[in-house]
């Protein structure tokens, strides 16, 4: 029953290329959302082994009239098969490992300010607003505009609680905590219009902390950066 | 609502109100049916007792109505979240953040990990042919500790202080700036005396498997249950006693001004730290003892011995050396770098080795046996692979660079409902129908049985499974609601449905325990042909069990006796069982510790002081009426 | 004693000892805080507001309460009541003593304006220093009711037992106290 379910909506999930997260609109998405997939696959190895046994064995083994008065041998174990399941899982783990490592080293969010490339902006939370500050001075609530085909690094920072700064279509998301800055980049944004929001709980009206994101041409950015507020 | 009493206005909410008319209305017809039944006496003696099969009913017990509480907080949630921009009822914004803080707090101290040991009490002394609990007196101020520490917490309800801070309580926003009132104090104490409890349960639990096992009960012919129930018991000692302490440091800083999670010198991030410290090896607290229950349920249903025996404890062992080695997972997006990052990547992934070897020596239990499908066993058939889909999420939580998607959305909620549901509830459901007959001597009915089973399996993927997905189009958690341009209704609403079918699925259970007891049929020792030394004493599991003393000389001792057609071998030769009398003291010291706490609360020092007096004065009477007494000088007369 | 007092007994001791393993993680969650927090960004540095005397004065009386405890258990042992309750008494007052130097210093500490909400040192300071001074006010009340039962008559092997145990919860916290010197006062006294 639930098996079905499974494989019914697998190919949905698989199809829908809409699903904001599996469509990024960076770089950095794009590698996120590369490990969701490559982990997605491996996974689906596990799920498809353990149900195909599964469902063998409740089948073949199930109590039926005929084996009414049966009374199985008792298997105290089998070293070998034993082993099987410890080593492969093991082999399969350290395949997920090493994207893992090289994909996290490099995107992994840093507490201090490295020298970084590209453009940095300030991003201050607060309940319940965010304050974006562009490298010139300009600052913008709850807007953050970026230009397109750059890299941008983010400087988080919390006036109280914390909060996470999270654009889905974009990448990932990381904490603004108050009394330290933390530093994350975004590599390559494509152009187009997304929906930001606060991803930790900061207070009641969590729910409301959203905030848009427009990548434009690298145009329209700098002709944002000079108008006036 | 505002209600006017003695010239003061209340603000009570709509639902807080409708709550004081339920309770009151359900108070009232059980002070009618315990006065017309004359059952005053019953719970008089329930007050009293310290024999671990009733306590451990007391512990399943009001476990499961602080479950029934947050499964219609669970339905609040649901029902808000239905359609987008809904308003149901008063659940949006402060009133959410409530009721998602109470079901998740509720569920894990309150409902799941009492149950929990609940089941412990009950099953591992007649699974390892002890006559009670270490220390049976300890055990009841254990329970009525949890009592407390429930009720108090459920008081914040009615009170309309409900705590609104997430069952992880993150500081900042815990401390005195942020959440000034006394709603998240409820939790702090709330949680802190029934962790207490919980210590003391564990402690005793403990013991109990290292000092009271009948002759021949080697550790390496238990049951699983009770290996699982060991492994557990050194996990909560450890994890509940970090969350004390953090509990305690929190404390301080909203009562008495020091400022260790606050951004005025403090490290909010600490308490992230410690909270995880706890928070990780208690999800294995939940998962453990369950794993336990499936391996004897299975074992017993397929008619045949586990498969690999020293595999599945060494990887229990595994699983609860490896909790306390992975906590930071929950702390990825933090900014902690990239070195703890991967570290904790990998181990997190290292704990799907042995929770994988368990997974396929249940299967190969399976294979070549004889599966009679009683609910007991359809509940942990439905707990493989709904458990292993929960698991693999897991494992895709713990690739790092992925989890800063995956964090803080439904992603998340959908990966530890399905381990939780799969493994801890389903858990406890499986327990219920295979122990009924310990605990009551009645058999629970199979055919509602098996509709409980299948509305809440049918139930439970239709909720969890779509919340995947709404977590990757972008839904984050503890949100109330969202836009209808995101792409969440129809996902958010099938959720909803499947929730209800879980809700109508506890109600056949309703059904089915009001059915069974109306019926009151009693059934043997024996009824699913057990394997174990429960099946062998009488049911409901007397006072006074295991006389004569069996001796085990295998794994599945009864089972292997019945297959040789000869009665269980008996001895003379065993140590003493521990000595026990009634006493109200566990409840009063419990109920001083309630008060202590909340005048904690409210600031009203002086009689928390008198409170905590009263809590020093039950353990001088305790001391001074000491059973052993008299025990001591009728032996030293002899 | 008879086997199964010694089997009960032996239920109490284990159950004990894992107990104290409880309050061994306690304790080494609140230090694990102290070492964090310690010293403060801001606020008094440890070494202005320690005092080597009252530090040397107390902790003599409480290390040596350890070794009374002791001579009482040995006058237990070869049944001289006299001599158990002497000493018994003698750790008594040791431990009151202590109490007493924690409580003047904090007193005088507090007097100062070193509050807990000063600096987070101070905060983890009171916290773990203050639930040691706990602790050690509940093993002298301990203390005192065992000296009652000790006159109020009960089996013998009943009061050795309570005794034993008495004194295992003492010997840890004193070398919880042990501890507390090394981690919490020596490194910012020298
Ligand atoms: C019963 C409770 C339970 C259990 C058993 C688990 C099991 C696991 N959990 Fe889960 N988890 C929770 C309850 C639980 N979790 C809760 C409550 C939260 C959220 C708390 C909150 O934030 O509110 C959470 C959150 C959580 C996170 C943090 C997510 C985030 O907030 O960003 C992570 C990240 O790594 C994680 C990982 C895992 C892993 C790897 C396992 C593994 O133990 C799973 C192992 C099992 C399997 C993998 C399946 C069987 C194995 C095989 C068939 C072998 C072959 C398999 C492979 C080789 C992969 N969990
Ligand atoms: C043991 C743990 C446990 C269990 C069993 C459940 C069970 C359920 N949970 Fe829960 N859940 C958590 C632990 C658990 N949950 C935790 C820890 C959180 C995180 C909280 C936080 O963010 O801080 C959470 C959060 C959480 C959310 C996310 C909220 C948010 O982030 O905004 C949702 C949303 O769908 C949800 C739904 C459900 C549902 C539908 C069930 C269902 O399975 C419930 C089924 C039960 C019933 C439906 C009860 C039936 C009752 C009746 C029929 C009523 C009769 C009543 C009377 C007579 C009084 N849960
Ligand atoms: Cu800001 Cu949530
Ligand atoms: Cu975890």
């Amino acid at each position: 029953m639930k098996k079905l379910a499974v494989f019914l909506l697998l190919p949905l999930l698989a199809g829908c290329s809409s699903i904001t997260v599996l469509d990024p609109k960076s770089t950095t998405g794009e590698e996120q959302a590369y490990l969701i997939w490559f982990s997605l696959g491996l996974m689906m190895i596990v799920l498809v082994v353990v149900f195909v046994l599964f469902a063998r064995f409740v089948i073949k083994y199930r109590y039926t009239e005929e084996r009414k008065n049966d009374i199985p041998e008792d298997v105290k174990g089998n070293l070998k098969l034993e082993l099987t399941w410890t080593i492969l899982p093991i082999i399969l783990l350290i395949v997920l490992a090493v994207p893992t490592i090289a994909i996290t080293y490099n995107q992994s969010p840093k507490m201090a300010a490295e020298a970084d490339d590209g453009i940095d902006i300030g991003v201050a939370a607060q309940q319940f607003t965010w304050t974006f500050s562009q490298p010139n001075g300009k600052t913008d609530q709850n807007k953050l505009v970026l230009p397109e085909g750059e890299d941008v690094t983010l400087h988080l920072s919390s006036k109280d609680v914390i909060h996470s700064f999270w654009v889905p279509a974009l990448a990932g998301k990381i904490d603004a905590i108050p009394g330290r800055t933390v530093t994350y980049e975004i590599k390559h944004l494509q152009k187009g219009t997304y929906r930001g929001k606060c991803a930790e709980y900061c207070g009641t009206q969590h729910t409301n902390m959203v905030f848009e994101v427009q990548v434009v041409s690298k145009k329209a950015y700098q002709k944002y950066l000079k108008e006036m507020k | 609502m505002d209600i006017s009493l003695f010239g003061k206005t209340i603000n009570l909410p709509s639902d807080v109100l409708a709550a004081w008319i339920f309770t009151g209305i359900i108070g009232i017809v059980l002070v009618v049916y315990i006065w017309k039944k004359k059952k005053l006496p019953v719970i008089w003696e329930y007050m009293r007792t310290t024999n671990h099969r009733k306590i451990g009913t007391l512990y399943i017990l009001f476990g499961f109505i602080f479950f029934l509480r947050a499964g219609l907080d669970a339905l609040f949630i649901r029902s808000q979240l239905a359609l987008p921009n809904n308003d149901f009822w008063v659940f949006q914004s402060q009133k959410y953040s409530e009721v998602f803080t109470t079901h998740g707090t509720m569920m894990i101290f309150f409902a799941a990990t009492p149950m929990l040991l609940g089941l412990m009490n009950i099953a591992v002394p007649l699974q390892i042919g002890a006559r009670d609990l270490a220390y049976p007196f300890l055990n009841a101020v254990g329970f009525w500790l949890f009592f407390a520490g429930g009720m108090l917490f459920n008081l914040a309800f009615f009170l309309n202080k409900a705590p609104a801070i997430g069952w992880t309580g993150y500081a900042p926003l815990t401390g005195p700036t942020h959440t000034p009132g006394v709603n998240t104090d409820y939790y702090v104490f709330g949680v802190q005396i029934s962790g207490l409890g919980t210590i003391l349960t564990a402690l005793n639990m403990m013991v109990t498997i290292i000092r009271h096992r009948a002759p021949g009960m080697k550790l390496t012919r238990m049951p699983l249950f009770t290996w699982a129930s060991l492994i557990t018991s050194f996990l909560i000692l450890v994890a509940f006693t970090v969350l004390a302490i953090a509990l305690y440091l929190l404390m301080f800083d909203r009562l008495f001004g020091t400022n260790f999670f606050t951004t005025n010198g403090g490290n909010p991030v600490y308490w992230q730290h410690l909270f995880w410290i706890f928070g990780h090896p208690e999800v294995y607290i939940l998962a453990l003892p369950a794993f336990g229950i499936f391996s004897d349920v299975i074992s017993t249903f397929s008619k045949k011995r586990l498969f690999g025996y020293p595999a599945m404890v060494i990887s229990i062992v595994m699983i609860g050396f490896l909790s306390f080695m992975v906590w930071a997972h929950h702390m990825f997006t933090v900014g902690l770098g990239p070195m703890a990052n991967t570290f904790f990547a990998i181990t997190t992934m290292t704990i799907a080795v042995p929770t994988g070897v368990k997974i396929f020596n249940w299967l190969f239990t399976i294979r070549g046996g004889v599966i009679h499908f009683s609910t007991a066993m359809l509940f942990a058939l439905g707990f493989i692979p709904s458990f292993v889909m929960g698991g693999v999420t897991g494992v895709m939580l713990s690739v790092s660079a992925a989890d800063f998607q995956f964090h803080d959305s439904y992603f998340v909620v959908a990966h530890f409902h399905y381990v939780i549901l799969a493994s801890t509830i389903l858990g406890i459901f499986s327990a219920l129908y295979y122990w009924y007959p310990k605990i009551t001597g009645y058999a629970l009915d199979e055919k509602l049985g098996k509709w409980h089973f299948w509305l809440f399996l049918i139930g439970f993927h239709l909720t969890f499974f779509p919340l995947h997905i709404a977590g990757l189009q972008g839904m984050p958690r503890r949100v109330f609601t969202y836009d209808p341009g995101e792409g969440l209704t129809a996902i958010n609403f099938i959720a909803t449905i499947g929730a209800f079918t879980m809700g109508i699925s506890i109600l056949c259970l309703f059904w089915n325990l009001f059915k069974t007891h109306r019926k009151a049929e009693k059934v043997g020792n024996d009824p699913w042909d057990g394997r174990t030394l429960e099946w062998y004493v009488a049911s409901p599991a007397p006072e006074h069990t295991f006389d004569p003393m069996p001796i085990v000389e295998d794994i599945d001792p009864l089972w292997v006796a019945k297959r040789q057609n000869r009665p269980m071998r008996t001895t003379d030769h065993h140590r003493i069982a521990p000595l026990s009398k009634s006493s109200i003291l566990p409840f009063v010291m419990a109920m001083c510790l309630f008060l202590l706490a909340f005048t904690m609360i409210y600031h009203l020092y002086w009689v928390s002081a008198i409170a905590g007096i009263g809590v020093l004065a039950c353990m001088v009477i305790r001391s001074l009426t000491d059973e052993r007494k008299s025990f001591y000088r009728s032996i030293n007369w002899l | 004693m008879t086997n199964n007092e010694a089997a009960l007994f032996r239920d109490k001791q284990i159950g004990f000892f894992i107990y104290l393993g409880v309050e061994a993680v306690m304790f080494l969650t609140l230090f694990a805080t102290y070492i964090i927090f310690t010293p403060a960004t801001q606020g008094p540095r440890p070494g202005e507001i320690f005092e080597a005397k009252s530090l040397i004065l107390s902790s003599f009386f409480l290390l040596s309460s350890s070794g009374t405890l002791m001579l009482a258990e040995k006058g237990m042992k070869e049944k001289k009541t006299g001599k158990l309750l002497v000493w018994l008494g003698i750790t008594l007052l040791f431990g009151l003593i202590f109490l007493g130097f924690e409580i003047s210093d904090f007193h005088k500490y507090i007097s100062e304006g070193y509050l807990t909400s000063t600096s987070n040192f101070l905060g983890s300071f009171y916290v773990l220093v203050g639930l040691h001074a706990a602790h050690v006010m509940f093993g002298s009340g301990w203390m005192i009711l065992l000296l009652i039962q000790q006159r109020m008559n009960i089996p013998t092997s009943l009061f050795q037992e309570k005794l034993k145990i008495f004194s295992y919860y003492w010997h840890f916290v004193d070398v919880v106290w042990v501890f507390i010197i090394v981690i919490v006062y020596l490194p910012y006294m020298i």
